[in-house]
């Protein structure tokens, strides 16, 4: 059974750029999600949802290396560890991410329905403020 | 007590009771479990022990008549795992686009 979710994505930005994006707090508090985070292998990181009644996702960095961070991903009150891995691979004129998300076949079944819950409906409230952040860009600029 | 999902993961774990989930989907009937065990390299005990396994995830129905049991497939269970796993898949989908986004409106 499949237990792992890989995604490819080529971004046309530098690599810097991205990396900076996913392993700087500031800024994944901005795109992604409130963060206690430092791209340091041992730091136990916190990302804090701001919307109401939303899950939030602890782990440890496990490997914050240009361009590769790794750290486990571990959703409120499921005591269930998965693994998100990020790399980075310089492309012509860009950036190709890899993401995998593993062990997520780790996940029982009652589990995974109360995740499911506590985020149904809720991606845009839980997960990312940015359609806010580009309306305040939009309304500054 | 193992949940639901928890026993459909563990029987489609094994490469043996995927075959035999297989053979059944492909009959697309009832078959004995005689027929069955003829079809795979192990004992009939062992495959009677698969088939309660799959039986147990919900994914194989048993019905006895006379003295031979028949097996029949179920894939229902399989889409409760589809559901939970296309969670995850839309969640980074998601994530992915608003990196863009960030990234584009830096740019």
């Amino acid at each position: 059974m499949k237990d792992v979710i890989s995604k490819e994505h080529v971004f046309f930005h530098p690599i810097d750029k991205v990396w900076n994006a996913i392993s700087k707090e500031e800024e994944i508090s901005t795109w992604f999600i409130n963060a206690d985070f430092k791209a340091e292998p041992g730091y136990a990181y916190t990302f804090n949802s701001k919307g109401e009644d939303c899950a939030q996702i602890t782990g440890v960095v496990k490997k914050a290396l240009p361009y590769t961070l790794i750290y486990t991903w571990i959703v409120q009150d499921t005591h269930v560890e998965t693994i998100v891995t990020w790399k980075l691979e310089e492309t012509a004129g860009g950036t190709k991410l890899y993401l995998e998300h593993s062990g997520i076949a780790n996940y029982p079944g009652e589990t995974a329905v109360k995740m499911f819950s506590s985020f149904k409906g809720g991606w845009d409230r839980c997960i990312s403020d940015l359609t806010q952040y580009l309306k305040q860009e939009v309304h500054a600029g | 007590m193992q949940d639901k999902i928890t026993r459909i993961l563990k029987a489609v774990a094994d490469p043996t009771r995927r075959e035999i989930f297989h053979a059944l989907v492909v009959a697309a009937a009832a078959l004995p479990i005689t027929q069955i065990s003829n079809q795979f390299d192990i004992s009939r005990q062992g495959v009677t022990k698969h088939i309660k396994t799959l039986e147990e995830a919900g994914l194989v129905q048993i019905q006895s008549k006379g003295r031979e049991r028949f097996c029949i497939a179920n894939a229902q269970p399989l889409k409760e795992i589809n559901k939970w796993i296309g969670f995850y898949e839309q969640f980074w989908d998601n994530v992915i686009g608003d990196l863009e986004g960030y990234l584009d409106q830096n740019a």
